[in-house]
């Protein structure tokens, strides 16, 4: 019983980190009909990003998350102009799939120069800092990413809720036809919606390592859980990313607290495979048009 | 009109076959290319490391290693005369390069010899190849029980002991102690992997027979990025040692988590990656490194033989510290000790002699002295090493050791 | 072009010919061992062209299938002597049909998605697999890794029984193909890929041909891990069942041209060899993976249909162009842009011209 809650501790506080990150991918998704296998890789190289301002110039991980927006969402802008862009409507999801797993490939080589291959972690002051709530361990890192998790999310959910440029976004993921009858840009808003997908990955990387070590090839790991956690949830669905996220997160920790973690990964590739079995489309996910 | 569609649909046939066939033909001349060599001719090595992927960082250690003994034996007027010539190639972590690279290497360039793979996992095919050819196959990775069980007479494993006994060492010690000061109970958390589990496993069969109790044991697979679960189990049972069967990324993260959930045992003790003096301090902070065993063959202010001038000429090629150097750099650099030994001994140097030769006495290296069974596996046994002071020092066996073994461990962050 | 009727089969007849008499020429053991790889992965992508080019499914989860067929026959020959060395060869149709039902089965539920979502479903079922082969440690070794009986062949011919396995394997799987895109079959898949509902409409069994091309394609995969298996001697999950397999077969077809008979062919004589050579030639330079991503984008963007079918339009462009300088009967009465029509919509008649 006390492993088993926690475990439920452990992984709610793991969803939020996961949560950010799938969010990021299925407004990519929702936006442009583009799986971007390259979204584990910029969680990584944002991370990274971290670290180097970390070393260089003592950043906090969590103040640095701006700075590594910006530049993330840059990347991820220039990313979809001069690779994505190109592609013909008809075979985009087929060939993005190539596309953007060869950013990925891009990305993973671009570190292993810069960063060599060893695994690195960020330590800071309070990085092994913990409460006991009654005889419950919660340490500071997490509790300080959940929360900063949360609010990155609530940032995104304001950003398309509130601004017009938001109400654009969703326009084009609900019917892209009368987005753009509307006078929508949808290259426009593609490639900005894009750029906010990475974005979302670049906070998400800062909160990431500091929780993990990590190494250039820690993406591949990466990419399938949030693959996971985006189909499960219904690709193109914010609120199906989240919900996604706590099923993973929760159900691969109790298993790995409880039984063993051999089987964790396992246990939610099939809960995927049951979801889907009964909703192809995922749990929040529509048959016909996406909505955020 | 008919008439162009049909020449092309014939080119294009042609192109293909005639690409085929250039391709074959130019691969067959240079099969002619015959391999003898006299003695003023270079001696030419081949190796096969993984120079790019996950295990690049230790990959380009054993490249240093093999490089640093070259120029060092070049520096010397070479090995019979002859100069050492290296050529490593890269595997990229892959089994099937692994074996295109050997075979290449082998039927191609035709080198004089061969030294083994860094990643581990790739020695088994490898070193099936170069038994086909008649190659000796010294390898500095890979140690683990199913090489040895090929019972191939060509492979020689370059550490103290197989992979899987590098923890008896710790067991040794252990069991040494006073029946009051000895640990009662014991957890193992180990990763599941041939170089790390089996070795926490050698040593939970010693500790059961000698009565200490196991209370815990939990194998993780590779890919686990949260060992604080585990870890939390582990310290709910409070045991007085920990044995951890890790590699690296794992063997940080089991710190950070007992330190996370302050939980200090008397004992620990991990298999790989607190053996590394630069990256350990770096991953779980210096200050928590204090009191944690693990093994080594090779460490900074080893005695072994020529140990004193590979750390100096490793300082002068590559800059750093004896800190920095690379444990696999050291395995590396023992393979071409034995092989200058060899030949020294015998006044020859080939494949043949080599797997003769090697069979019977013992070889100083700069891990110890060396010796190996019939299937290649070494008979000796490896150090224990411990963190103190923010410095990995030999504790144990008494014939090497540079300082008491501490213990109970002093708390995390001191 | 449809003129003479028999220049598909007399190409393929001349392809394999050429193939098979390649190692009497007494080629070096390294070139072999190349073409050994090579071959692998133009059967391997040939399987998967079979169902992902035609279908239009991008099935990230064969390489499952190349694992299966690899602890299959790993597994079999724990338990079983091999005396000859040819034993395993003589299992490689049972492997085949043993990963086949199991790919029914897996089949069944993966097909139940579309496009990006079956992808997705597919790679997943790839990890269940891989960490099956990691966790039931008392039937695989798990991360110990399986010893497979060492092939007994003589070392100054040893690489030929696998040759020629492949050989005959690659002939099978393109008669195959050639077989599919001329029949009704083809047609069906043509249908699915173009419209998937519209085809279930008019009267197409889309479930059934899916399965069908499915299980046969994870069927022939798997013989290819088995026969890799047998090569390389000594197996681990994180090498049998390696999302990177997948990921070269798609590759592979992709630059030759998917939905064609010869592209997944050229695709992987174009990569493979490049790959196995570069990577011994040039190997150990940090910029490798950022040179072979650059170049995997560039081809993406430059030729999005792959090599077969951008020859084929440079070649209609320019005997259009002749056509209209040459005086003569008018372009539409022309045999070749009957066949024009067709290639648009995949369902490819010919191979390359």
């Amino acid at each position: 019983m006390h492993a088993l809650i926690q475990g439920l501790i452990l992984g709610v506080l793991t969803a939020g980190v996961y949560a950010l990150m799938a969010s990021g991918q299925t407004l990519i998704f929702g936006v442009m009909k583009v799986v971007n296998l390259a979204q584990g890789a910029m969680v990584i190289l944002s991370a990274y990003l971290a670290y180097g301002l970390f070393t260089s110039f003592g950043v906090d991980p969590l103040l640095a998350i701006p700075v590594t927006t910006v530049a993330m969402f840059i990347l991820g802008v220039a990313v979809q102009l001069a690779f994505l862009r190109p592609l013909h409507d008809e075979d985009r999801s087929e060939l993005s799939l190539l596309v953007t797993f060869a950013v990925a490939l891009l990305i993973e080589g671009f570190m292993s120069v810069t960063w060599r291959t060893t695994d690195r972690s960020i330590n800071t002051s309070y990085a092994n800092s913990s409460w006991s709530v009654g005889g419950y361990q919660i340490t500071l890192v997490r509790l300080w990413a959940f929360l900063l998790s949360i609010a990155a999310l609530g940032v995104l959910l304001l950003l398309l809720n509130r601004t017009r440029f938001g109400r654009a976004i969703r326009a084009t993921v609900q019917n892209p036809e009368s987005a753009r009858l509307l006078g929508v840009e949808s290259n426009r808003v593609s490639a900005i919606g894009f750029g906010l997908g990475t974005a979302t990955a670049a906070a998400a990387g800062s909160i990431y390592g500091l929780l993990y070590p990590f190494n250039p090839g820690s993406h591949y790991d990466l990419i399938s859980r949030l693959l996971s956690i985006v189909v499960l949830g219904g690709l193109g669905s914010i609120a199906g990313a989240i919900v996604g996220a706590l099923i993973v997160s929760t159900s691969s920790a109790v298993v790995a607290a409880t039984i063993s973690p051999a089987w964790s990964e396992m246990t939610f590739f099939v809960i995927l495979i049951l979801v889907l079995l009964l909703r192809p489309q995922g749990i929040f996910g529509t048959t016909g048009r996406g909505a955020i | 009109m008919s008439f162009r569609v049909r020449l092309h649909s014939k080119f294009s046939a042609l192109a293909v076959v005639t690409a085929v066939a250039l391709l074959i033909a130019g691969c067959a001349s240079s099969n002619s290319s015959s391999g003898s060599a006299s003695s003023t001719q270079p001696l030419v090595i081949g190796a096969s490391v993984s120079l790019t992927g996950d295990f690049a960082d230790s990959g380009k250690a054993v490249q240093r290693g093999y490089q640093l003994w070259a120029d060092t034996v070049n520096a010397n007027g070479g090995i019979l005369g002859r100069k050492v010539q290296l050529k490593i190639v890269d595997d990229a972590s892959s089994p099937t390069q692994v074996v295109t690279n050997y075979q290449n290497l082998i039927n191609k360039d035709h080198v004089d010899l061969t030294f083994g793979p860094f990643s581990t996992l790739l020695t088994i095919p490898a070193s099936q190849v170069a038994k086909r050819y008649g190659y000796a196959f010294l390898a500095p990775a890979g140690g683990g029980p199913d090489v040895f069980a090929q019972n191939l007479d060509n492979f020689f494993f370059v550490q103290p002991a197989p992979t899987i006994k590098s923890g008896d060492v710790f067991a040794d010690y252990i069991l040494s102690l006073s029946k009051a000061d000895r640990p009662k109970t014991a957890a193992y958390v180990e990763l599941d992997d041939p170089f790390s589990a089996p070795i926490a496993e050698n040593i939970r069969a010693r500790f059961e027979a000698a009565g200490i109790k196991t209370v815990y044991k939990q194998v993780y697979p590779s890919e686990t990025q949260d060992l604080s679960s585990v870890m939390a189990a582990v310290a709910a049972k409070k045991p007085d040692v920990i044995v951890g069967g890790t590699q690296s990324e794992d063997a940080y993260s089991q710190v950070k988590s007992l330190v996370q959930l302050k939980y200090n045992p008397a004992f620990m003790y991990q298999s790989n990656g607190a053996n590394s003096p630069l990256e350990f301090p770096k991953n779980v902070g210096p200050q928590n490194t204090a009191g944690i065993f693990s093994s080594a063959d090779w460490y900074p202010g080893s005695k072994a033989s020529g140990s004193a001038a590979f750390t100096s000429a490793y300082i002068a090629k590559y800059g750093g510290s004896a800190q920095t150097v690379d444990d696999s750099s050291a395995e590396a650099y023992a393979v071409g000790q034995v092989l200058q030994e060899e030949a020294a001994k015998t006044g020859k140097i080939d494949n043949a002699t080599i797997i003769k030769t090697l069979h019977s006495g013992t070889w100083p290296t700069i891990l110890g002295n060396l010796s190996w069974s019939a299937n290649g596996a070494p008979n000796g046994s490896f150090n224990l090493v411990q963190w103190q002071g923010g410095k990995l020092v030999p504790v144990y066996p008494p014939s090497v050791a540079q300082a008491q073994p501490v213990f109970p461990k002093p708390n995390w962050g001191g | 072009m449809r003129s003479i009727p028999y220049a598909g089969q007399i190409r393929g007849v001349v392809f394999v010919a050429a193939l098979a008499s390649l190692p009497s020429f007494n080629l070096a053991h390294w070139s072999i061992n190349i073409a050994v790889f090579t071959l692998m992965f133009a059967v391997m992508s040939s399987a998967w062209n079979l169902f992902g080019g035609f279908t239009g499914y991008p099935s990230l989860g064969h390489a499952a299938f190349f694992g299966i067929g690899a602890y299959t026959l790993g597994l079999w020959f724990e338990h079983h002597a091999v005396t000859t060395g040819y034993e395993p060869f003589l299992m490689l149709p049972l492997v085949g049909l043993f990963a086949g039902l199991i790919g029914v089965v897996l089949g069944a539920i993966a097909l139940r998605t579309r496009a990006d979502v079956f992808a997705i479903v597919t790679i997943t079922l790839l990890f269940v697999v891989q960490t099956l082969a990691f966790n039931l440690r008392g039937l695989t070794h798990g991360a110990q890794g399986l010893a497979l009986p060492i092939p007994p062949f003589a070392a100054a011919t040893f690489e030929r029984p696998f040759y020629y396995v492949l050989v005959a394997l690659l002939a099978a799987t393109m008669a195959i193909t050639y077989l599919t895109m001329r029949s009704k079959l083809g047609l069906s898949l043509a249908a699915v890929r173009a419209d998937e509902d519209k085809a279930r409409g008019v009267g197409v069994r889309t479930l059934g041909v899916k399965l069908l091309t499915f299980s046969v394609s994870v069927g022939i995969t798997a013989m290819v891990g088995g026969i890799w298996a047998y090569y390389e001697s000594f197996i681990y999950p994180q090498f049998a069942i390696d999302p990177l397999i997948t990921i070269g077969m798609v590759l592979m077809t992709f630059l030759g041209g998917r939905g064609t008979l010869w592209g997944p062919v050229i695709g992987a004589l174009i990569l493979e060899t490049a790959q196995q050579t570069l990577a011994y030639e040039l190997g150990g330079s940090e910029y490798y993976l950022i040179a072979y991503a650059l170049v995997f984008l560039l081809v993406m963007l430059l030729m999005p249909q792959g090599i077969v079918p951008s020859i084929q339009s440079v070649v209609r462009r320019r005997r259009r162009r002749a056509v209209v300088d040459a005086p003569g009967p008018p372009p539409s009465a022309s045999s070749s842009d009957r066949t024009d029509v067709l290639t648009r919509d995949a369902v490819v008649v010919e191979g390359p011209r």
